[in-house]
């Protein structure tokens, strides 16, 4: 029996890396432009700005994906768009990443899993939308602490050889997200975030499989993340 | 001793028959041969395909009276073997404790033979072998000690008809084999049974006694010296291929465990018939080996005075042989329902298991005459890693036949002829029946059988379901599934759910449902 590796496929997730990247090209020429018109940072103007992430997400249904992927976390990539509003440090955001993983169906059996060398690739969606607030530091205006918290809309692909259409699994999820980091900025419209989060998506798994086996519902789970940043 | 009751048995027709008989032989006599066969040519003509045999006239069902009827003519209706018993001495028993043990029952000899970690004690004939395992089994030096209780198929043979599996799309095994395409060649299924069809070529035995089949019935003649033809069965393998591993005949002590009845060829077909040959039917795991063990004496055998008959020690024996010669999986489609618990064999099959060998053992065909336990089957639940299998029909509710109780861990289709017809059985190539079961015959055109023409029929009984999970899991484990333990609880828990809800006597955990269980689990489905 072929014992598969997972294999975090580049080209599967860097699709939306790839839009991200495109969504912050047509940011920077829309921060450009706001730089030469706009008042200064601070002021009570409407600023758009993106982002491209990566980072690593520890999935709080660790058993479950440890058995069908070999492990409990994985790579992801995504961007958004955040839109700061004239009120003090608000902001609103609306991002996306991806997780792709691929792995094998499995028996679990008092405990012990068997993989059966069937495979199974496993593809997350979460859009999430997020209000938060940016907290602006005096001695030191270029780091741009903020938090921010709001609605995620998850979509979960698994699809494995030897199923029909009725048994693969298509299905999105609705869970809420908090998160929290410091941006710093490298230049005006410039800057790189890093920042922790944490997704809840209760009641998207353990129906069946091998989620339903170790008794684990939560698409959710734990990350930090990395970002690039351009507008103000 | 042994060969010494089975000729006694016999020859009591042969005192009544003596008189008015003269034995029957064929052409010049050579030297006869004693209890014994010899393999006169090593290769026999092709095999003789005799196709489906859908427009006979019915067969009356078999049951365990039809493997008694020699001995019941003989007045020898008991369930075991009279002038001996097993005994399996404690590792700490000394020398002189065994000694006393085996006076206290007036015995005199202990036997061992090969693949048993038990002996055999001669007892007086006159002796209650039950009264004397008892005795023995009270004394400290004794782990167990029981009869030798005589085994039987456990199937009923019927009708042949249409040529129809219906049994393997009923447990999905199209998309099953989609995943597991038939096994290979690394996994051994053992078939102990009555033999099995694969070696050509012929045999010389002797019948030496007139007998009856029925008491009060005709007397046939002894035949004397007869060459029996053998051939391998086209859809198992081809003689002294690599498709049959380690056989072994624990009936006529040596490795030709050639079939005499039909059964065990029949079963080994539901387990690994070739498929995908454009030649007759299918297989649950066509591609794996096969281990024929013979441990079940035939009509035929007995005919021809055989050295051993299925007593419960022939049965561990040839659990334990199949175990060290590289078995995964042992198919008994055979038991008794008659006599007491049978210690020999569940030690037997618990250390088969702790070697790694996933067993499956047939219920038994009591439910619609009483219902008894087969009592080979009655330790699976203690067992992880051995399962009892019950039997269901083409509407997949239970056969009539299928014994219940709270032993039967899974069913699996087996048959069911009462209510669905004649093509309602198990479809196998086995032995021509007509050719082989010529005792069935008038007197006057009984002769010696011929065992190298075959035909497809149908058979019903737990001795079909059994197979099916055989195959099964040979197909689990060479999808990685490898403990016997694991092999269980993985059937068990992607059967789907038959009866009352959740486990229940008819069915146990339910219908084996291998396509669900070699498929597995994905994260959320």
């Amino acid at each position: 029996m072929t014992q598969l590796t997972p294999t975090a496929s580049f080209m599967t997730c860097r699709s939306p890396f790839i839009i991200a990247i495109a969504l912050l090209l047509v940011t920077v020429g829309t921060a450009a432009a706001q730089t030469r018109t706009s008042r200064p940072s601070g002021s009570r103007s409407v600023e758009i700005g993106g982002y491209a992430l990566m980072g690593q997400f520890s999935f709080a249904a660790s058993e479950s994906f440890d058995a069908i992927l070999g492990t409990t976390s994985g790579p992801i990539f995504g961007g958004g768009a955040t839109v700061g509003l004239p009120w003090g440090g608000l902001f609103v955001d609306l991002g996306a990443w991806q997780y792709a993983e691929s792995g094998e169906r499995a028996l679990v059996l008092d405990g012990q899993v068997i993989p059966l060398g069937i495979p199974l690739d496993v593809t997350i969606v979460p859009i999430e939308i997020s209000a938060g607030w940016k907290f602006r530091i005096r001695k030191l205006p270029k780091l741009i602490p903020y938090v921010a918290g709001g609605y995620t809309s998850l979509s979960y692909t698994e699809t494995s050889t030897f199923s029909d259409s009725a048994e693969d699994v298509d299905d999105r999820f609705g869970g809420y997200h908090l998160r929290g980091g410091a941006e710093f900025k490298v230049t005006r419209w410039l800057g790189v975030a890093g920042e922790f989060a944490w997704t809840a998506v209760p009641d998207a798994i353990g129906s069946g499989g091998v989620s339903k086996t170790f008794g684990e519902d939560d698409l959710g789970g734990t990350s930090f993340r990395a970002r690039i940043t351009v507008g103000r | 001793m042994t060969v010494l009751k089975t000729v006694r048995s016999v020859g009591l027709v042969a005192v009544v028959g003596a008189g008015l008989l003269t034995a029957k032989g064929t052409g010049q006599q050579p030297p006869a041969p004693a209890a014994t066969r010899q393999l006169v040519q090593e290769a026999s003509l092709p095999a003789i395909d005799r196709g489906l045999r859908d427009q006979d006239a019915p067969r009356a069902a078999r049951s365990r009276d039809d493997a008694d009827r020699l001995r019941a003519e003989a007045g020898d209706r008991l369930s075991y073997l009279r002038g001996s018993v097993i005994v399996k001495f404690k590792a700490e028993a000394t020398t002189a404790g065994m000694t006393a043990a085996t006076r206290q029952v007036a015995g005199d000899t202990v036997d061992r033979s090969g693949w048993a970690n038990f002996d055999i004690i001669d007892i007086p004939d006159a002796a209650d072998p039950e009264a004397a395992a008892a005795l023995l089994r009270a004394r400290p030096e004794v782990e167990y000690a029981q009869p030798r209780y005589r085994n039987y198929a456990m199937s009923k043979p019927n009708d042949p008809l249409y040529a129809n599996q219906w049994n393997f799309p009923a447990i999905d095994m199209e998309r099953a084999w989609d995943i597991q395409p038939g096994g290979t060649t690394s996994i051994i299924v053992a078939v102990l049974d009555s033999g099995v069809a694969f070696h050509s070529g012929t045999f010389r035995y002797n019948s030496r006694f007139p007998f009856r089949l029925v008491p009060g019935g005709p007397i046939y003649p002894a035949l004397g010296i007869v060459d029996v033809p053998f051939a391998a069965a086209p859809e198992l393998g081809t003689s002294g291929s690599t498709r049959f591993a380690a056989p072994r005949d624990l009936i006529w002590d040596d490795a030709f465990p050639v079939d005499l009845d039909s059964h065990g060829t029949h079963v080994t077909g539901t387990v690994g018939q070739l498929t995908n040959n454009s030649l007759g039917g299918a297989g649950m795991a066509y591609n794996v080996r096969i281990m024929p063990v013979k441990i079940i004496q035939a009509i035929w055998d007995e005919i021809f005075s055989s050295p051993h008959e299925g007593t419960d020690d022939v049965v561990a024996r040839g659990i334990r042989y199949a175990a060290d010669n590289g078995a995964k999986v042992i198919n008994l489609s055979i038991g008794r329902s008659e006599g007491g618990p049978a210690p020999v064999v569940t030690d037997a099959m618990r250390y088969a298991v702790g070697k790694g060998v996933f067993i499956a053992v047939a219920s038994g065909n009591t439910r619609a005459s009483g219902n008894q336990p087969n009592r080979l089957a009655q330790p699976a639940p203690d067992i992880n890693g051995m399962v009892a299998v019950s039997a269901v029909g083409r509407t997949l509710d239970s056969a009539y036949y299928s014994t219940s109780g709270s032993y039967v861990e899974l069913s699996a289709p087996g048959g069911d002829q009462r209510a669905g017809g004649i093509n309602a059985g198990i479809l196998q190539q086995t032995l021509d029946l007509d050719l082989l079961e010529t005792y069935e015959r008038p007197v006057a055109q009984y002769g010696p059988p011929r065992a190298d023409a075959f035909a497809y029929y149908y058979f019903q009984g737990t001795s079909m379901a059994t197979p099916h999970v055989s195959g099964f899991a040979a197909l689990l484990m060479q999808q990685g599934v490898t403990s016997p333990a694991a092999v269980e609880a993985a059937m068990k828990q992607f059967a789907t759910d038959k009866g009352a809800a959740g486990r229940d006597d008819l069915f146990g955990d339910g219908l084996i449902n291998p396509r669900a269980t070699l498929r597995g689990l994905g994260l959320a489905r």
